[in-house]
């Protein structure tokens, strides 16, 4: 059963619940406006803070002593050692990279950089990102299908788009973070790119 | 006794909350009490400046209240902010520290721009209803909301949420922000005098309307995110 709380509001629920949450006094009680579930607390915004594993877009802001410092939409920057790409970066480029390393004061060490060019960025909530990407991939398999696009999907809300029909892919995507809280979802996307309108309001 | 304006003792005026409002704004918060408007903007968590300033084991707080040149009678806002606007502003970052999960954020910082369009006394506590509904539209972590109401004694009566006519005229004028959850109080200021027993039966109902200010505020934040399932769902 989904509920939208707001911060304050106790939680029912196993002491393992995840998410924006915090515990006092053996309670536990939203930390920020989302949808409790049984097990886990979905915030409905925020900003992204970097997760070991994850794939980011990010753009590189700076470089000095063989480090490009990257802006990953996040109130942390992440950084790149020269040492650790083959390629050449410059100030200037987007790259989708890997997080290898995150410490306790958010430190972001990124690997695998690699340089995106042409195609199409947009940049979503963070949030949203979970539901673009669907169950073991679900909906981003759907929306590559119907739109013919490949699509990078950055954890923090940014996604990169090449090829196909883009416009109808942004228009599914910009729906889908504009529903996210609502059940029923990939159904009504479905809908959406089959009729490939473009005329639908997001 | 009846007061100025018709109301009975314990009566707010009119309350409207807003939340998101500006499209710019990480987040975003109007409200419109009685005669006051307070528009406030959040932004955060973000890059310390100047970087000296930013603490490795939380997130800093920045607030700015600031009337509008319009907002009121005499003049305001022309020029830098004056000793009641950086009090107000110092009053309400301290709010905030108390209610936000700072630790979550370190090295970062929180920028709330407080903005009162019409003022009608009572606006520090309208400012800060305000911001508590901004930074949780923002998605920041906090305790719970904060919410409150202005009490205060005028003609030897005690009564809620004052207004500027009885502000000025009135024996006494306490803002007070509580922490809706477990009642504690996060801001208490104090301006005239008033009897052990008369003070104690103010808090009482400022606890007791700072409710009716709370419920409000969650309704603002759930709207937006209701009327969207509503549309789709039917």
């Amino acid at each position: 059963m989904k509920k939208i709380v707001v911060p304050g509001d106790e939680i029912s629920g196993g002491k393992t619940f995840k998410g924006e949450v915090y515990k006092e006094n053996g309670k536990t009680y939203a930390a920020v406006v989302g949808l409790a579930e049984d097990e886990r607390m979905i915030a409905l915004k925020g900003k992204y803070l970097p997760q070991l594993e994850d794939i980011v877009v990010g753009f590189v802001e700076d470089e000095n002593f063989g480090r490009y410092a990257v802006d990953i939409n996040s109130p942390y920057e992440g950084t790149i050692s020269g040492r650790m790409t083959r390629i050449r970066l410059r100030i200037g480029d987007i790259i989708s990279a890997k997080v290898s390393s995150v410490d306790e004061v958010h430190n972001t060490e990124l690997i695998e950089p690699r340089r995106l060019w042409g195609g199409r960025l947009i940049e979503v909530e963070h949030v949203k990102v979970p539901r673009i990407i669907g169950k073991k991939g679900s909906m981003l398999k759907m929306l590559e299908e119907y739109t013919n696009c490949s699509i990078i999907v950055g954890k923090n809300g940014r996604i990169y788009l090449r090829g196909g029909n883009i416009p109808l892919a942004v228009m599914a995507i910009l729906k889908i973070c504009k529903e996210a809280h609502t059940s029923g979802l990939t159904d009504r996307i479905k809908k959406m790119l089959e009729k490939g309108e473009l005329n639908e309001k997001a | 006794m009846k007061r100025h304006d018709g109301r009975k003792e314990d009566e707010l005026r009119k309350l409207k909350v807003e939340a998101g409002v500006l499209k710019r704004a990480d987040g975003s918060a109007l409200v419109e009490w009685g005669n006051n408007k307070a528009l406030v903007g959040v932004y955060g968590p973000q890059e310390v400046v100047p970087k000296h300033m930013a603490n490795p084991y939380r997130a800093i707080i920045n607030c700015n209240y600031r009337m509008a040149p319009f907002s009121s009678k005499e003049e305001h806002g022309r020029g830098i902010p004056n000793r009641r606007a950086y009090e107000i502003g110092k009053v309400a970052k301290h709010v905030f520290e108390n209610a936000v999960l700072t630790n979550k954020f370190p090295e970062t910082m929180i920028n709330i721009q407080m903005e009162i369009l019409q003022s009608d006394g009572g606006t520090r506590v309208a400012a800060i209803t305000a911001a508590a509904v901004a930074l949780a539209d923002a998605g920041i972590p906090m305790r719970d909301i904060p919410a409150g109401v202005a009490v205060g004694k005028v003609d030897g009566e005690i009564v809620a949420d004052l207004d500027k006519v009885e502000d000025n005229t009135g024996e006494a004028d306490i803002p007070l922000i509580f922490s809706p959850k477990n009642e504690e109080i996060l801001l208490l200021q104090m301006d005239g005098l008033l009897t052990k027993e008369e003070f104690k039966k103010a808090l009482e109902m400022a606890k007791e309307k700072s409710k009716e200010v709370h419920e409000l505020q969650v309704k603002a934040l759930k709207k937006k995110y209701e009327e969207i399932s509503k549309e789709v769902m039917g």
